[in-house]
């Protein structure tokens, strides 16, 4: 859904790592090099970022089209 | 056998104290978040109480409780209150007391003992980000570390209002109070290479995973001790039979690394500890001196114990094999080094 504040098992921010993160991987850099770079270094918080798939913009567009989409079918 | 490198460190002087206790610090590197440090004339025990006392016992600032005003995100409230919780706050353990130890015996606190941060944000005509940046703090000090921690994201329309009370609190009582990402220490090795039988064949040094060992001018030389795990990759590389190079932990000494979270410089995080240790050591000792010691002991718990290690006894002595047992656990113990772990 969103990326999770802090490490599951070791206990280390990573949430504020998310956005540099997905930026570059989706610019094409290897994650490895992305991971290094915003200084996330034990596998377990390696394994938060490189696993998350970030589903609330996909929440989101539900209420963005509030206005449009209307369950009665009005508009 | 001659002891040829202990390695760049110089740490020989840390290990082997003798029969006293003395404690010996040497600090290897400190950064904004990491402290990196052997420590010597000690065992594992007082290393491990150490390090549990940094899990659990050392004091942060997170916030505990919320008040919502308004929260029409996609994260619902428990949730949301849920990642706020785990934000970690810059701490100042000087200015604020634990709510146990405050007199105002308030449930929200009272100046001494919680800060109240307000977080108030809506979104106009764009979907955004509430971000941990957003939080405003009645004490400037005791803020998030990072301003960029996404709590949610808000849809034009949406808002959310809360006041969020922070206070101190341990690890003990809730994962999130933990100040440390990471406190582990590891056994420091002693490395030794027969001189006269090593035939310099760079073997080990290709085999071993953490570049421990460099040949200069032909000779296999020690660079750095304290990169070893005591993984045995050198050993079993080494040609010569047997081994010419042997790696043992040490006993006494321990390389330990925190990471703080951010709440708290990591230097300060280990005073704090031993701080904290040495009252509860005291605490301890004074219970002893006063006989007062069966009051903290379950009797259930330890007829329970005594029980279940009777009818073991009875087993064993069918068996008769008594001292093999004995000695099977002692070996199995000694083989345990992987410390860092609990
Ligand atoms: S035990 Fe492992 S880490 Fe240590 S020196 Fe040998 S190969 Fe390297
Ligand atoms: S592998 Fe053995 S013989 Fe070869 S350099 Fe290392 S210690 Fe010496
Ligand atoms: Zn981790
Ligand atoms: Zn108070």
């Amino acid at each position: 859904m969103i990326i999770p504040v802090r490490c599951f098992s070791c206990g280390k921010l990573v949430g504020d790592k998310w956005e540099s993160f997905s930026k570059r991987v989706a610019a094409g850099e290897h994650p490895k090099e992305a991971l290094d770079d915003v200084g996330v270094e034990r596998y377990c918080c390696r394994r938060m970022l490189l696993s998350h798939v970030d589903l609330i913009d996909d929440i989101l567009e539900f209420h963005e089209k509030r206005e449009v989409v209307d369950i009665r079918g009005e508009r | 056998m001659e002891l040829v490198s202990r390695g760049a460190g110089g740490v020989a002087g840390l290990s082997g104290s003798g029969g006293d206790m003395v404690l010996k610090v040497e600090v290897l590197s400190v950064d904004d978040d990491r402290v990196r440090f052997l420590l010597g004339g000690v065992d594992v025990a007082f290393t491990n109480a150490l390090r549990r006392t940094l899990i659990m016992d050392v004091p942060c600032m997170v916030i505990d409780d919320i008040f919502f005003f308004d929260n029409s995100s996609v994260v619902p409230d428990e949730n949301l209150a849920h990642r706020i919780g785990f934000v970690p706050l810059r701490t100042d353990l000087d200015r604020y007391a634990l709510p146990g130890d405050c007199d105002c015996g308030s449930e929200l606190g009272c100046e001494k003992c919680r800060v109240v941060l307000t977080l108030d944000v809506a979104a106009e005509t764009e979907t955004r980000t509430v971000y941990s940046g957003d939080f405003v703090s009645e004490d400037p000090a005791v803020v998030p570390v990072s301003p960029s921690i996404p709590l949610t994201k808000i849809a034009p329309g949406q808002a959310v209002r809360l006041e969020a009370y922070a206070r101190l609190g341990t690890g003990k009582e809730h994962a999130k109070w933990q100040p440390v990402s990471t406190a582990v220490y590891q056994h420091v090795a002693e490395i030794e290479v027969d001189e006269d039988r090593c035939t310099d064949c760079a073997e080990c040094v290709k085999a071993c995973p953490r570049n421990v060992f460099a040949m200069e001018e032909g000779k296999l030389r020690v660079v750095d001790v304290n990169l070893c795990t005591i993984c045995g990759e050198c050993e079993k590389a080494c040609p010569v039979d047997p081994t010419a190079v042997r790696a043992r932990p040490l006993d006494d000494l321990f390389l330990l690394t925190v990471e703080s979270t951010g709440c708290l410089e990591p230097a300060r995080l280990v005073a704090e500890a031993v701080r904290i240790l040495s009252v509860k050591l005291d605490e301890f000792a004074g219970k002893v001196e006063r006989g007062e010691t069966e009051d903290v002991i379950d009797v259930y718990a330890v007829a329970e114990v005594e029980k279940a290690r009777l009818a073991r006894g009875s087993i064993e002595d069918v068996g008769g094999d008594d001292e093999d047992a004995v000695s099977d656990v002692g070996a199995e113990d000694e083989g345990d080094v992987d410390s860092d772990v609990e």
